[in-house]
């Protein structure tokens, strides 16, 4: 080979060497990650535990199930929440059906933990009267779970939740815990009465 | 060191000073714009108005600089360059420093025709033709790293004001060796279209490799402009190296141009191609950019002047390519960089808000730490966005600590990842104007044949 076209080849070669490294190594797919499709499930842990913890739970699954209505990623929701402005019915009612898909889908998985491990929290500021709360506290586990199936209670957190007040505070930490709790104990308010015999009946 | 090799160097370091300058700014431009205020497309014509000046000054300056003897003409270029530094370096506004560059260009253009026929006349055609070539490359792939270096130690200021004294020190040579009009030679006067043509194009996509390069390391990933030059110092030191290797292979000029736009353009594509966010990633394609430079500028400027005069008119048209390819170069990939950069928003959000959303926080901590990066971007006003001061407002308690750091990491990343893929364009597209410089010289070598 004569030098003139040595040079030329020994570049090519040269570029091929360190361009074939780069794309083997992942160079053409480097970017930043994509999101995931939010119609398949993914698994969500929660690192808070009680009513915080499940809390986190349902709006993470939630938020999937709202995303995959809206024909949208979770995270193009989520940052089309946090702006500011009014939200549409069809971002609402998505919200309320994902939360309860999220409610749906603990519950088949048993992940839902029994009411008797959140009582506590729940009746904390519960408006309950003090004496129905120590007769709560003196129930035996097993009859508060059967009185108060989590799944039943979530379910109508979510029916009652203001879902359209929570997500114009969303960006608010407080706020939106005050509405959750709320809703949560609002739910077993209900249960707990909606299970007591009628005076009447 | 004798006299005459004295005014050698003085005249080699004034004509690489001269051409360093149009890029020494390249890194010292967030500062500026931070000083002086004013837009990023505004500061970026700090860049432009030096290259587009010296392109279009370039040619008459040689014919001024012919019609008399040289010396003093060069000498008035190098005063009026001197003085516009030091202009430049006490400029209160981005307008004065616009204008002063312009005047930069205008007399660093005599200065730069007068220091080839300075040097010719000190140390004979073939030497003083090299010695310009090889000053001018050295100065071009070397101006960043000085520039970068000298705004971290002191100020963008102080490049401007070294280069005072530098040149200032050539006017009493170029006084004294230029006394006599140059003798009218042999050679044709047609000038060397195939090689400047292929030098403007090259001129283009290098800029774009100094230039993006620069870009992506300080405002992409953030890196410290001092790092950042050091980082880019392995193209002068590449492009050093590649004479060697050409005169060790003995391929011939053709060869030499050939090989240097592959590994040009292939760099290029090296660095729309890197497999990771790390300035480590860089140096291979930059090695390769650097070899393509040291074998292509210095082998097309010779065949421009080989034979050819005036020899200052040719040399001229040579400035006037490449100058006009670095304006070319920021003219196409101007728009192309910031079209992409405003596309990399979206996805970089998302990525940045899946992250949030799954990392091992409470909620309360993810929803807190939501807002403070929100004011973050905004606070950033559409620049890559410094992500720490969200993570020290945020106070996490001791056990989140970890799982904080890890989140603030990962975020970096995919800030990281967003910005590399948002030059990927820019990129290809400064690699296919080096590819793009092949034509006139396989043309060339065609018709030879």
């Amino acid at each position: 080979m004569t030098p003139t076209a040595a040079l030329p080849l020994g570049a090519a070669a040269l570029v091929a060497a360190v361009l074939g490294t780069q794309v083997a190594a992942g160079g053409w797919d480097l970017g930043p990650t994509r999101a995931a499709d939010p119609c398949r499930a993914r698994a969500v842990v929660a690192v808070s535990t009680g009513l915080e913890g499940l809390g986190e739970q349902l709006v993470l699954l939630g938020l999937d199930g709202a995303a995959c209505r809206l024909h949208t990623t979770r995270e193009a929701l989520v940052l089309r929440l946090a702006e500011p402005g009014a939200r549409t019915d069809a971002e609402v009612d998505a919200v309320r059906a994902g939360l309860h898909d999220a409610v749906d889908r603990l519950d088949a998985e048993h992940r839902l933990p029994p009411a008797s491990s959140l009582l506590d929290e729940v009746l904390v500021g519960s408006g309950l009267p003090d004496l129905v709360q120590r007769a709560l506290h003196a129930l035996p586990d097993s009859l508060i779970n059967n009185r108060l199936p989590t799944a039943e209670v979530l379910r109508r957190a979510v029916d009652d939740l203001d879902v359209r007040a929570l997500l114009a505070r969303v960006t608010d930490p407080a706020q939106v815990q005050s509405l959750v709790t709320a809703a949560v104990k609002q739910a077993v308010k209900q249960q707990l009465l909606a299970g007591l015999p009628h005076p009447f009946g | 060191m004798t006299q005459r090799r004295m005014a050698t160097a003085l005249l080699a370091l004034t004509a690489a000073t001269v051409l360093a300058d149009s890029a020494v700014v390249t890194l010292a431009l967030p500062q500026i714009l931070r000083e002086l205020g004013g837009s990023v497309a505004g500061v970026s014509w700090v860049l432009i108005a030096f290259n587009l000046v010296l392109a279009v000054v370039a040619v008459p300056a040689a014919w001024l600089l012919g019609r008399r003897a040289p010396g003093p003409g060069t000498a008035l270029g190098i005063a009026v360059f001197a003085g516009a530094s030091a202009v430049c370096a006490s400029a209160s506004g981005l307008g004065v420093l616009i204008g002063a560059r312009c005047a930069q260009a205008a007399g660093g253009a005599l200065a730069l025709v007068g220091c080839l026929e300075l040097l010719v006349a000190l140390t004979g055609e073939r030497r003083g033709v090299r010695l310009w070539t090889v000053s001018g490359v050295v100065g071009t792939a070397a101006g960043p790293v000085i520039g970068g270096l000298l705004t971290e130690a002191f100020s963008w200021q102080s490049i401007f004001i070294v280069q005072v004294p530098l040149t200032a020190a050539a006017i009493p040579v170029a006084l004294a060796v230029g006394r006599e009009r140059l003798p009218a030679a042999a050679g044709s006067r047609r000038p060397a279209v195939a090689p400047n043509v292929a030098l403007a194009l090259l001129s283009a996509a290098l800029t774009a490799a100094l230039f993006l390069l620069v870009l992506l390391l300080v405002e992409g990933w953030r890196t410290e402009p001092a790092t950042a030059a050091v980082t880019v110092s392995v193209i002068p030191v590449a492009a050093f190296l590649a004479p060697w290797v050409a005169r060790a292979l003995q391929a011939g000029p053709q060869a030499e141009n050939v090989a240097g736009c592959l590994l040009v353009a292939g760099g290029l594509c090296g660095l729309a191609l890197l497999p990771a966010t790390a300035v480590v990633a860089t140096l291979a394609p930059q090695a390769l950019i650097g070899l393509g430079l040291g074998l292509t500028v210095d082998s097309l400027t010779g065949q421009a002047l080989h034979d050819r005069l005036p020899r200052a008119h040719h040399g001229a048209s040579t400035i006037t390519a490449r100058h006009a390819g670095v304006v070319l170069g920021l003219a196409v990939l101007t728009p192309i960089i910031t079209v992409d950069l405003r596309h990399a928003q979206a996805p970089a959000q998302e990525a940045i808000t899946a992250a949030v959303l799954d990392a091992p926080l409470p909620g309360t901590t993810k929803i807190a730490l939501a807002q403070q990066l929100g004011d973050r971007l905004l606070a950033e006003r559409g620049r890559v966005p410094d992500l720490h001061p969200a993570f020290v407002a945020l106070h996490p308690p001791p056990a989140q600590q970890p799982a904080a750091a890890a989140l603030e990491s990962g975020l970096n990343e995919q800030l990281d990842r967003a910005a590399l893929r948002a030059f990927r364009h820019a990129f290809l597209a400064a690699a296919g104007l080096a590819a793009l410089a092949l034509v006139p010289l396989l043309v060339t070598r065609r018709n030879v044949r």
